[in-house]
C-alpha cells in the first residue's frame, strides 16, 4: 500500500510557515518527547487588550507531517482569539492540509496539543483560569482521546479499543483490547503511557491488553 | 537520480537486461527433454547453477533458483526444521536478522518451535558464546547472516560455523547451518566449506540482477524438504515453471559481479570512505551505527544525525533526487524505531535520526560530492528548526 503526503503537506514541510521562536513570548509550551519520536514547541505573543494571537511560532523535532502540522496550526491560530484558537481541532488541521495518512494523524494531535498547552499556560498565568484537573476516570478517558489508532487515524476511545480505566491512589490501569499480533500494539501502549503519565497526580500507568 | 539505497535493491545492469530480453523474446522455452529449445533452456539453468556454484565452492546441483531471497530463506529455515524428527525443535538465529528470517522464526514459534535470538554487541557482532551455549540436542538448525542490512556489520560467520560444527560433533548429529548472504554478495567472497555452511540464501536484485529471483545453496545430504509443491522441472525445492528470464538475468549479474570483484569493492570502499569523511568533517553531532573500517561492508554507511528526524532528512534528499533509507520510527510502517539500531543500544532518539547510505559499483565520485553538498544544508536547516539543541560542553 502506498503511503504518501498531499502536495500541501509537502509544501508546508518544504517551506514551513511561522517556524522559529519568539523572544519574550507570552507563552511557550512543548508537547511530545524525543523518546517518542516527535516534539513540538509553540510560542505565542498575545495582545492583552483583545486576547488575540498577534504572533505564533513553532519548532519541531519530527517528521514531515510533524513540521507540516506545526506550520498549519500556527497559520490557523494567528490572528484568532485565545478561545477561537483553543477550539481548533486536529481534524481541522489535517483537513486544511488536504488530509494526512492515518498512520500520521497523531502528528496533528501533537501539534494541536502544543498550541492548546501554550494557550492554557497563558490563560492560567494571565487570567487565573485553572486547568488543573482532578485525577478521575473522565480525565483519563479524555486524555486517551488524544491517542490515535494508527491504521485508522481515529482515537482509541471512539474506536472502543479501551475496555476499562481504573485508578487506585494514583496508579492508573488502562485495559485495551487489541489483537496481540497487531504491529501497532507496542507503539500504542507507549503512547497511552506517555499521555496518561502527564496527568497531574498519576504515579504509575499500567496498560493491559485483555 | 543518485541511488544510495542499494542494500534495498539495485539497478538492473544493462548487460543483464540484454540477457533477459533475449530469453524473453527468443529463448523462451522451458526445460524439456529431447527438444532443442527445451534442452537449451535446461542448459541455461545449468550454466547459471555452475557459475554461482563455482563462485562459492559448491557443485552445480547444490544450487536452486527461487523467487526471491525471502523465498530462499523460507525454504532454508522452514524446509530444514520440518525435516527434523524432534518433537520440540529449536532454531537459533539472532535479534538483528533480516525481517524475512525473523518472520519465519516467529511463524515457527507459533507452531510450537522454540527460537533463540542471539544478542549482539554495540557494533552488531553476534555473541558467539551465547551461540555455543544455546545449541542443544533439540536444535533443528542455526540461521545467521553474513552482513547486516541496517548497520553493515560483517558477521563472524566462519567462527559461528566452527561452533555449529563442534556442537554437531558433541551432539552426534549434523545441525544444519544457514547463512543469509543477500546483503553480503555485493562485497564479500564466500566459500561454503570455509564457513561450514549447509544452506546459503542469495538475492539477485542486490547485485544488479532482476527482482523476483533468488538462489539457495543446499549442501548435498542436507535434508531440506520442499515447502511448496508442483511439477518438478529441475528441483524438488523449486517446483513449477522456472523463471528462465530471471535466472538468465541473475546469471549475467553473477558474471558481472565477479568480472572485476576486487576492483569494484575497492572503489566502493574508497567512495564510501569519501562520503564518511565528508560527513565527519562537515556535520557535527553524529553517531556511526555499526563498525568502522574492515568490520563493515565496503558499500555501507549508516549515521545517526542527532537532534533531527530521519524521515525529514530522507524526504529532503529525495526532493534533490538522492535516495537513502532511514531507521526512523516515523518512516516505518510499524511506527517503531529500527530493531537493529535498538539491538546495538541506540535509544529511540538516536534511531530516529539514522540515515543509511548504500553504494553500488555504479556510484560515482560526483554522486558522493553532490550528496554531501545537499546533505549538509538539509541537516543544518532541520537542526535550526528543531526543538532539541546540542547541550553546551
Amino acid at each position: 500500500m502506498s503511503i504518501k503526503y498531499t502536495a500541501k503537506v509537502i509544501e508546508h514541510f518544504k517551506n514551513p510557515h511561522n517556524i522559529g521562536t519568539i523572544e519574550h513570548a507570552d507563552a511557550c509550551a512543548t508537547e511530545g518527547s524525543p523518546a517518542c519520536g516527535d516534539e513540538i514547541t509553540v510560542y505565542l505573543k498575545i495582545d492583552p487588550a483583545t486576547d488575540r494571537i498577534e504572533d505564533v511560532k513553532f519548532q519541531s523535532y519530527g517528521c514531515a507531517s510533524n513540521i507540516a502540522t506545526g506550520s498549519i496550526i500556527t497559520d490557523l491560530a494567528k490572528g484568532k482569539t485565545l478561545d477561537e484558537a483553543e477550539a481548533i481541532t486536529w481534524k481541522q488541521a489535517a483537513d486544511e492540509l488536504g488530509g494526512l495518512p492515518p498512520v500520521k494523524m497523531h502528528c496533528s494531535v501533537l501539534a494541536v496539543d502544543g498550541l492548546r498547552s501554550a494557550i492554557r499556560q497563558y490563560k492560567k498565568e494571565h487570567k487565573g483560569i485553572d486547568y488543573d484537573t482532578t485525577l478521575d476516570v473522565k480525565t483519563v478517558t479524555d486524555e486517551l482521546r488524544h491517542v490515535l489508532w494508527p491504521p485508522i487515524g481515529a482515537d482509541i476511545i471512539t474506536l472502543k479499543l479501551v475496555k476499562y480505566v481504573g485508578i487506585d491512589q494514583g496508579a492508573v490501569t488502562v485495559e485495551i483490547s487489541i489483537n496481540a499480533d497487531e504491529k501497532y500494539l507496542d507503539p500504542t501502549i507507549e503512547e497511552i503511557i506517555e499521555h496518561v503519565s502527564k496527568i497531574r497526580g498519576v504515579k504509575s500507568v499500567n496498560v493491559e491488553n485483555v | 537520480m543518485i541511488y544510495l539505497d542499494n542494500f534495498r535493491s539495485t539497478m538492473v545492469a544493462p548487460e543483464v537486461w540484454d540477457a533477459m530480453h533475449t530469453v524473453a523474446a527468443t529463448d523462451y522455452a522451458v526445460p524439456a527433454a529431447f527438444t532443442q529449445c527445451g534442452t537449451e533452456a535446461a542448459e541455461l539453468i545449468e550454466r547459471a547453477q555452475a557459475r554461482l556454484a563455482s563462485a562459492i565452492g559448491a557443485t552445480p546441483g547444490e544450487i536452486v533458483f527461487t523467487g526471491s531471497g525471502t523465498e530462499s530463506i523460507n525454504i532454508a529455515v522452514l524446509g530444514t526444521v520440518r525435516a527434523q524428527t524432534d518433537n520440540a525443535p529449536e532454531v537459533v538465529t539472532s535479534e538483528i536478522e533480516h525481517p524475512a528470517t525473523l518472520a519465519v522464526c516467529k511463524a515457527l514459534e507459533k507452531q510450537g518451535c522454540k527460537a533463540h535470538y542471539l544478542r549482539v554487541d554495540a557494533e552488531g557482532r553476534y555473541d558467539l558464546d551465547q551461540l555455543a551455549s544455546v545449541i542443544n540436542e533439540h536444535t533443528a538448525m542455526v540461521s545467521l547472516m553474513a552482513v547486516n542490512h541496517m548497520i553493515g556489520t560483517v558477521e563472524p560467520i566462519a567462527e559461528a560455523g566452527e561452533i555449529v560444527a563442534h556442537a554437531s560433533a558433541r551432539i552426534g548429529r549434523k545441525i544444519p547451518y544457514h547463512i543469509d548472504f543477500a546483503s553480503a554478495l555485493q562485497t564479500q567472497r564466500l566459500g561454503v566449506d570455509t564457513v561450514k555452511a549447509d544452506l546459503v540464501s542469495f538475492s539477485s536484485n542486490k547485485v544488479h540482477g532482476p527482482k523476483g529471483v533468488g538462489a539457495l545453496y543446499v549442501r548435498k545430504g542436507t535434508g531440506t524438504r520442499p515447502i511448496s509443491f508442483g511439477a518438478e522441472s529441475y528441483s524438488v525445492l523449486a517446483p513449477g515453471t522456472p523463471n528462465t528470464m530471471g535466472i538468465a538475468g541473475f546469471d549475467k549479474a553473477t558474471e558481472l559481479l565477479y568480472a572485476a570483484f576486487d576492483e569494484d569493492v575497492a572503489r566502493m570502499r574508497a567512495l564510501r570512505d569519501h562520503l564518511a569523511n565528508g560527513i565527519i568533517e562537515r556535520i557535527p553531532h553524529i553517531l556511526l551505527n555499526g563498525p568502522d573500517g574492515e568490520g563493515r561492508s565496503a558499500s555501507h554507511l549508516c549515521y545517526s544525525f542527532l537532534f533531527i528526524e530521519g524521515e525529514a532528512i530522507m524526504m529532503f534528499l529525495d526532493m534533490e533526487g538522492i535516495i537513502v533509507d532511514t531507521g526512523s520510527a516515523c518512516a516505518a510502517a510499524t511506527l517503531k524505531p529500527n530493531y537493529v539500531l535498538m539491538a546495538i543500544g541506540r535509544n529511540h532518539e538516536q534511531a530516529h535520526g539514522s540515515i543509511r547510505f548504500t553504494l553500488s559499483r555504479y556510484t560515482t565520485q560526483a554522486d558522493i560530492d553532490t550528496t554531501l553538498e545537499k546533505l549538509v544544508p538539509i541537516v543544518e536547516r532541520l537542526r535550526a528548526q528543531s526543538t532539541i539543541k546540542p547541550t553546551a560542553h
